[in-house]
């Protein structure tokens, strides 16, 4: 543990030229003459101490005279037992005493100072950078954790009422309700479908409309779904597509928004003007759907750009909104890239 | 008697929004035509002969001309309501488009004080109030417009309300979250739908929930057993990232067991999406999906919604965290009486920690209605500015959050201020916690930095502040919205 040659300032090539004395000692020539550990030095130095009891027992004067050098004097002795006790404690009381000393020695310490303190700036500053990069990533993480959240909640009050009505047989009066046509989605394109569109849109065929891709996500609550909410298996209100309702695609699933009024039979008129129907596509509609689109705009801070990497890049559109939610609602979004991301991301 | 309103001369909505897209004109405002009192509605000529003036007073608040002034008008009948109201030019843009928006939105907002006053002023006058209120409803319509138009519409809906309850002494039978309106119940899906809405178009849902979390897994860091109360768990939606957040916890033993006990009340509020049993439903479901050990629990409140701390069941060597989400824009208000006994109640069961996040109140005065009325104009003004500026194109989808979660919470708010506002002292919750006791804890390094990214994902207008070593302050330009707040019990050693 104890180095007989310490870090900085032993380096020969920093050092002055050395001469070597009578008596075998290599002092240098600078103007405080010093002396040099050599290995060799240091071995009898060690002995002597060993000799001696150890490092605790041992004296400087007592080394001196067990040693029997020429040209070792007290003074050098007294530092270098000093050293070599501190060597038998951890590493970094060394470094730091070694590095007081450097700094002692140092004709030019200031300069040393401020390496260490502007080093510990660094840390510092690096703490904080790394920290920051911890928070954004457990900031994204979060944010899906709500999204999942969410998502399973829609898709089990919709379960859930849709169950009961069809207990109530209501369900046939779910058709009758069913609205502004099909034809009208049909009209803002398959990806293009604001959430809350599909209010007061009934019927089974909207399923066909929005199919696009499965969830794999879905998966997961598919099982908790047989398990918990349903009890049993529920034919599906759906009975225009053949899938499950618990399979609901990216693009299905703010559709769940509309649907969930054909789940929950609503008990007045659905038509009331106050909700929001959208019998027509208009510029509303498309404007509304670019809630959900996803822009890129580069993040100011490079910290941000760098940290998405792995999973989709921190997007905002303009005006921006919450990338990953940006990712959920992937249903308006008309970027692949962006399902493309989210499936990572949800891994 | 007059009454002074004269530090509300220097209100000015127009520095909380940014630019509008919507654009009036002088030829389209319908003030131009407001030229008759003599409607139907209203019958002049059964009120007091000597209301002349006074009518005058309203119509000149009506009139289009630039530029106008109130006189005071001094007025000995005990009935009557004076206001004295002055707006200084520099309220006036030179632009004639802004210039006829501001104006308008200005006199709308003198209208809603003037009804406001009339309602609960010194000198009521419900007849009064009802007469404004009639206009306003005339001006504004919840669905277009601009935000202040629409703020106003809700507005007047909110005062509509406390005077039909006033009028019959029904005060008290309000409930708490103000839906004694006559507007039906929402649609679940509506529900579901505006509350998706807010958390995608802002971050006030995000930044209560994450503060809170955040403050939770920083005091458990150390714990296998952790147990929440939860005072208002609503659909449970801020319990998931904290699942996720414990379940890839790096710190300290790994998968604690989580135990939530969510309050229950007997009147299940119409405001939230589903009961509580389906909440707890919800949440089981999704720790076990992702692996959470969890069980949940209700705990019943009184018929009045008392808190008896007795009631909830401790396990011993469990980590005790209580939350405390009071006014989130989905929340419902609950009486100040039940939010007192959950706190101080809460304090003999000694917990690690207590996250509170309820609504910034700014300067309210003397606490008098009329005080309170402004700066809740102020603060929801504010938060429909938030939504335009993130969305201004997305009308729609802001009118459904505005219907569905701000309009029912800008009447339950008046409600409030109505109801408590001679009863109770109309402090912060967080000034209360103080003063009962409980003792702050630091709001970490890590808190502040996930609630700027937070906000920095949504847009620049929102700001966060760190307005105490345990608060931390959401706010939309230059006023402050939402505070949340972390303070643990003063016998704990815990942490």
């Amino acid at each position: 543990m104890f180095q007989p040659k310490k870090p900085s300032t032993m380096n020969s090539h920093d050092r002055p030229m050395c001469v070597q004395g009578d008596s075998g000692l290599v002092l240098t020539t600078d103007p405080k003459p010093r002396l040099r550990w050599t290995v060799e030095l240091h071995e009898r130095f060690v002995d002597a101490v060993t000799q001696l009891g150890g490092p605790d027992k041992a004296t400087p004067k007592t080394i001196m005279r067990v040693m029997g050098v020429k040209g070792l004097t007290l003074y050098h002795l007294k530092s270098h037992l000093q050293k070599f006790r501190l060597g038998k404690q951890p590493h970094k009381e060394l470094n730091d005493q070694t590095i007081k000393d450097d700094l002692q020695r140092n004709a030019a310490s200031s300069s040393g100072m401020m390496a260490r303190s502007m080093n510990e700036m660094q840390m510092e500053v690096q703490r904080r950078l790394h920290e920051q990069l911890e928070v954004q990533r457990h900031l994204q993480l979060r944010i899906e954790a709500q999204g999942k959240y969410m998502q399973s909640m829609l898709e089990k009050a919709c379960q859930t009422l849709a169950g009961e009505n069809m207990a109530a047989g209501g369900y046939k009066g779910m058709g009758n309700q069913g609205i502004p046509d099909i034809g009208t989605m049909k009209d803002l394109g398959p990806l293009n479908f604001p959430p809350f569109q599909d209010l007061n849109i009934y019927g089974g065929d909207q399923l066909d409309l929005q199919h696009n891709m499965d969830r794999p996500l879905l998966d997961d609550f598919i099982s908790i779904n047989d398990n918990s909410c349903l009890g049993k298996k529920r034919p599906s209100p759906y009975s225009g597509s053949g899938k499950s309702p618990l399979i609901w695609s990216d693009e299905l699933r703010l559709q769940d928004l509309g649907t969930a009024p054909s789940c929950l039979g609503p008990q007045d008129d659905p038509f009331k003007t106050d909700q929001i129907q959208l019998a027509t596509p208009n510029t509303e509609l498309d404007s509304i759907s670019e809630i959900y689109d996803a822009k890129p705009v580069l993040s100011g801070d490079g910290i941000g750009e760098k940290k998405f990497e792995e999973s989709p890049k921190l997007e905002r559109p303009s005006p921006r909104r919450a990338p990953l939610q940006a990712e959920r609602m992937s249903p308006m979004i008309n970027s692949g890239s962006m399902s493309q991301g989210r499936h990572s991301s949800f891994g | 008697m007059a009454m002074a309103i004269d530090n509300v001369f220097e209100i000015d909505f127009s520095c909380y929004s940014t630019s509008t897209t919507t654009i009036t004109t002088a030829d389209d405002d319908p003030a131009c035509t407001w030229n008759d009192w003599g409607s139907p509605v209203v019958d002049w000529g059964s009120l007091s002969s000597e209301r002349d003036e006074f009518q005058d007073l309203i119509e000149s608040m009506m009139d289009d001309g630039t530029g106008f002034k109130l006189s005071q008008v001094d007025n000995e009948m005990s009935n009557s309501v004076s206001v004295s109201v002055s707006v200084s030019s520099d309220t006036m843009v030179a632009d004639d488009e802004t210039n006829g928006e501001d104006f308008k939105g200005l006199r709308l907002v003198h209208l809603l004080m003037a009804a406001a006053e009339a309602l609960t002023g010194a000198t009521k006058s419900l007849e009064l109030a009802r007469v404004i209120l009639v206009r306003l409803k005339e001006l504004v319509s919840p669905s277009d417009g601009t935000n202040m138009e629409r703020l106003a519409a809700y507005f007047t809906e909110a005062l509509q309300g406390l005077l039909e309850g006033s009028g019959g002494g029904h005060s008290k039978h309000l409930i708490a979250n103000g839906t004694h309106h006559h507007r039906d119940k929402h649609h679940q899906s509506d529900m579901l739908a505006a509350f998706q809405l807010l958390q995608d178009m802002s971050p006030y849902v995000k930044f209560g929930h994450f503060t809170a979390n955040q403050a939770i897994l920083e005091a458990v860091t150390h714990d296998r057993r952790i147990h929440i109360v939860d005072y208002d768990i609503m659909e449970g939606i801020q319990w998931a990232s904290l699942m996720q957040a414990l379940v890839s916890r790096k710190e300290g033993p790994p998968t604690p067991h989580l135990r939530i006990t969510a309050l229950s009340r007997g009147n299940n509020s119409w405001r939230s999406i589903g009961s509580i049993q389906e909440t707890g439903r919800w949440l089981v479901a999704f720790a076990a999906s992702i692996g959470q050990p969890f069980s949940f629990h209700q705990c019943k409140l009184d018929s009045d919604e008392t808190f008896r701390p007795s009631a909830v069941k401790l396990v011993r060597g469990e980590a005790l965290v209580i939350n405390c989400m009071l006014h989130s824009p989905h929340y419902s208000h609950r009486a100040p009486g039940s939010v007192a006994s959950f706190l101080s109640g809460a304090k003999t069961l000694n917990p690690r920690l207590v996250t509170l996040v309820e609504e910034e109140v700014g300067p309210i005065g003397d606490g008098e209605f009329m005080g309170r009325f402004i700066d809740s104009l102020h603060h929801y003004s504010a938060m429909f500015d938030s939504l335009e500026a993130g969305f201004p194109m997305q009308g729609r989808a802001r009118a459904l959050v505005e219907r569905v979660i701000l309009g029912p919470r800008i009447t339950g708010s008046l409600n409030q201020i109505y109801r408590t506002r001679k009863e109770y002292e109309s402090g912060p919750w967080w000034e209360w916690l103080n003063s009962v006791g409980y003792k702050a804890v630091n709001m970490s390094f890590g808190n502040h930095c996930q609630a700027k990214l937070l906000l920095g994902l949504f847009n620049d207008g929102y700001r966060v502040e760190e307005l105490a070593n345990n608060r931390l302050v959401l706010g939309w330009n230059s006023r402050r919205l939402l505070s949340a707040s972390i303070w643990t019990s003063p016998q704990d050693s815990g942490l």
